[in-house]
């Protein structure tokens, strides 16, 4: 019994700490810019003005996509936290990305099909490395079960260091920040898919993006197998690192992003497989 | 703090160039600058009219830009306020009486807070999104109540068609 109360509370409140990882963000992002920054519940706030707003939609069906993107999201992270198989996680995550794709595409506006193109690719640059770090993770603990992971022993970072570096490189793409943020690319194409939301239908898409939050920094715990400091260390060092890339970096194009993730990231995870496979 | 204080805590803009000369769109990034920062109001740029609470307006109406603009001002879910940010964007300013320009943008859509200025400083700037986040407020208080409620009920010998209704409410609203 108490081993699933941790899994389920954070699955329960798993908005709560992303919007407050997503308000903890910007601050930061601000003090690195010399600047103050927006009040730490700033999300929140955003939040309840968004419920406030009029509601416009495209069309129903859209709407409806919106609302299942952050659904299936969610759904995703309850699996993962309470210890699924690490496939079926990384394709219910791709399956919201691709019910987010399937809005982005049902209307009828150039940058949300933009944006749905961008999206598309993104997903091809970042799914690929999950899958191979996946298989990395099935290849020293036998199994898929995250689970088991959270229980293993040995930290799987100093087994698969390389594959932790392949992961950090990818996550921007996943996150939407710089230099890899084509997806989202708020000068040029304005958000993309999200473009068309508004009212209490963005809330669902703008909140997704919290749970992004807690979904990216648990497959970093991942790593630290049942070592919980070593655990947080690795969520606050790469917390870090995501928000000096993203300040600190201009936007690449998509072709060269893909270029970089198929390029360097697949070949270090690939590597980091080998290796796991001969030792 | 109270729960609806809330609505004057996360403006988001819109910033539209509908044909000035750049001066004002400058000023106002220089807001988002570490400066002035206005984002510890919790104000973003975002660039997208069907998110966005505050339509920030720059220079005069253009014959090309008149229709883009009040596209835009549509597609702003309510509440919402307009911000018409420098002189031209007020009066036609410089730009005034040429071939190609039509004026303030209040011909055009209402507009609730003028800021003056031929090339706004910032500071201005936001004085002008401080007064509209007060009237947002306003607006989003009024869109929940019925001031028709306010007035007696009426009874079967002389009944109003709505026209007649919003006559008379129009005084109670200003
Ligand atoms: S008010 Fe002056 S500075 Fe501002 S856009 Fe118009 S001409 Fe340019």
């Amino acid at each position: 019994m108490n081993d699933y109360l941790i899994p389920v509370l954070l699955i329960v409140l798993a908005p709560i700490i992303g919007g407050l990882v997503y308000g903890f963000e910007r601050v930061v992002k601000a003090r690195m810019q010399r600047r103050i920054g927006p009040p730490l519940l700033q999300p929140f706030y955003d939040f309840l003005k968004l419920a406030d707003k009029r509601k416009m939609i495209v069309h129903s069906a859209h709407a409806f996509l919106g609302i299942m993107h952050f659904v299936s999201l969610w759904f995703a992270l309850g699996v993962l936290l309470l210890g699924g198989d690490l496939i079926l996680v990384i394709f219910l995550h791709l399956l919201s990305t691709a019910l987010i794709i399937l809005a982005g595409y049902s209307t009828r506006s150039v940058f949300s099909h933009l944006g749905a193109n961008r999206t598309a690719i993104s997903v091809l640059a970042y799914e690929p490395v999950l899958i191979i770090i996946a298989v990395s993770i099935f290849m020293i603990t036998g199994t898929f079960e995250t689970g088991a992971v959270y229980l293993w022993d040995e930290p799987l970072l100093y087994k698969m260091p390389l594959a932790f570096v392949a992961l950090l490189l990818i996550l921007p793409i996943k996150l939407k920040k710089s230099p890899f943020d084509v997806a989202e690319a708020h000068q040029e194409v304005t958000g993309g898919v999200e473009l068309e939301f508004s009212g209490l239908f963005y809330e669902a898409v703008y909140t997704a993006k919290w749970l992004d939050y807690v979904f990216c920094y648990t497959l970093v715990f991942l790593f630290a197998g049942s070592n919980i400091l070593l655990g947080i260390g690795l969520i606050v060092f790469t917390f870090f690192y995501l928000n000096a890339l993203d300040n600190s970096s201009a936007r690449v194009n998509y072709k060269q992003m893909l270029r970089f993730s198929l390029g360097v990231a697949f070949s270090l995870a690939f590597i980091n497989l080998l290796i796991n496979i001969l030792s | 703090m109270k729960l609806a204080s809330y609505r004057k805590k996360s403006p988001w803009i819109l910033h539209y160039n509908a044909g000035g000369c750049n001066g004002c769109d400058i000023e106002i990034l220089a807001c988002l600058g570490p400066k002035y920062d206005i984002e510890r109001f919790g104000m973003i740029n975002t660039g997208n009219p069907k998110q966005s609470d505050i339509l920030l307006v720059t220079g005069p109406v253009t014959k090309r830009s008149r229709e883009r603009l009040v596209e835009i001002y549509a597609q702003m879910p309510e509440p919402k306020v307009v911000i018409s940010c420098g002189a031209c964007a007020s009066t036609g300013g410089v730009f005034r009486g040429m071939y190609n320009c039509e004026g303030g943008i209040d011909q055009y859509i209402p507009v609730d807070v003028y800021v003056c200025g031929c090339g706004t400083r910032p500071e201005q700037i936001i004085d002008g999104v401080v007064q509209a986040l007060g009237i947002l407020e306003k607006k989003t208080k009024e869109l929940e109540e019925s001031v028709r409620l306010k007035k007696e009920a009426v009874n079967e010998g002389k009944q109003l068609n709505r026209r007649n209704i919003a006559d008379e409410i129009k005084p109670l609203l200003s």
